[in-house]
């Protein structure tokens, strides 16, 4: 029942695994929802400007039950721009209480994730890397890091439905399959991303769904 | 375990936000006796219109033209990496709650910002880069006036 509620507070209050442009406008409120292979993180995060963001973040990693939750503050380093290509670099940390939502729970403890994410993109290419790690307390210490690359078969304009397919590895050292290998569908349309994809090596869905207000 | 994330996170502290983001000393819009001209500014303040001779129209938008046959004057901004609809929604959002624009429309195929202001407002080119730096992107051009629409 607990945990029911934990992972139903975890999904509505909102992540950036993977998530493109973490960072809004002056302003702007983002809805994150990130799951692979091995979790499922949501976010909800305000732009104070189109520097950096101030969010809650929920991090569910599931073969562990291990639930961590705190404010996550995101910084645009850096954005490179061209004519036709736009290109970031984002830092993010977050600080929190980690949950263990299993049958025989252990005590709270203090936790704290942090990463850091790259990408390029024109309006037909896209690739992006990023890195993370978490310190659970006595849960245990973790890291990954992924890269991707994506193609859009024609060109969107304004308003019109984005189409990308994308090709998502990652690298977990410390999972029994450390290499992940995940095609997926980016869906663009208007304030809301979606993506949909497959694990091939662990056979575990990927979706991803975005809204910015 | 966490060393690959070293790089990265030195590469990210030891640089400014926005490359190439020196423009807030442009040129200012001068309505007199330079409308139905480019007003171009680039990183240096400089008027690029006689060197990039660029022309930028305004979106063939039903908002924008009955805002334009309004008397709101009509501003496109060439825009740089704006790639996809969330860099439009960006700055629709931004310059949509301003009391001073009529019509906002971003078009990513001639990746330009469109803008028509209501009728009697004016915006300096400075405060609109400042606005678009706001939204997150940055301004190359920026042309205003009747031009536009007759181009």
């Amino acid at each position: 029942m607990i945990r029911t509620a934990l992972i139903t507070a975890s999904l509505l209050a909102g992540s950036t695994a993977a998530s493109a442009r973490p960072v809004s406008y002056a302003g702007g409120w983002t809805l994150i929802e990130d799951t692979d292979r091995q979790s499922t993180t949501a976010l909800v995060h305000y732009s104070p400007s189109a520097f950096y963001s101030l969010g809650l973040r929920t991090h569910w990693h599931r073969s562990e039950d291990i639930l961590f939750t705190g404010p996550q503050a995101t910084w645009l380093a850096k954005r490179w721009f061209g004519e036709d290509h736009q290109a970031n670099l984002y830092v993010w940390g977050a600080a929190g209480l980690v949950k263990d939502i299993g049958n025989n729970p252990e005590d709270d403890q203090l936790g704290g994730q942090f990463g850091v994410m790259t990408d390029w993109e024109t309006r037909r290419l896209f690739l992006s890397y990023r890195a993370s790690a978490s310190d659970f307390g006595s849960f245990g210490q973790s890291a990954m890091q992924a890269a991707r690359v994506g193609f859009a078969p024609y060109k969107g304009d304004t308003g019109e439905l984005h189409t990308w397919l994308m090709l998502d590895v990652d690298h977990r050292p410390e999972n029994e399959t450390p290499i992940g290998v995940t095609p997926l569908i980016r869906l663009f349309y208007g304030s809301a991303l979606f993506e949909a994809g497959w694990n091939v090596t662990d056979d575990a869905p990927l979706l991803n769904f975005q809204y910015r207000f | 375990m966490f060393r690959f994330l070293l790089l990265p996170a030195l590469l990210a502290l030891s640089t400014p936000v926005f490359a190439q983001d020196n423009m807030n000393h442009g040129s200012a819009y001068m309505p007199d006796h330079h409308a139905g001209h480019d007003h171009s500014v680039d990183n240096h303040g400089e008027d690029l219109a006689a060197t990039q001779q660029t022309t930028l129209s305004l979106a063939n938008q039903p908002e924008l033209l009955a805002a334009a046959a309004a008397g709101g004057e009509p501003i496109v901004a060439k825009v740089l990496g704006a790639v996809c609809d969330f860099c439009a929604k960006a700055m629709n959002k931004t310059f949509g709650k301003r009391k001073d624009v009529a019509a906002v429309y971003v078009d990513l195929d001639a990746k330009t910002l469109n803008l028509v202001l209501v009728p009697g407002a004016t915006i300096t080119d400075k405060e609109l880069l400042k606005a678009i730096k706001k939204s997150g992107y940055k301004a190359e051009d920026i042309t205003r006036g009747p031009s536009v629409i007759a181009n």
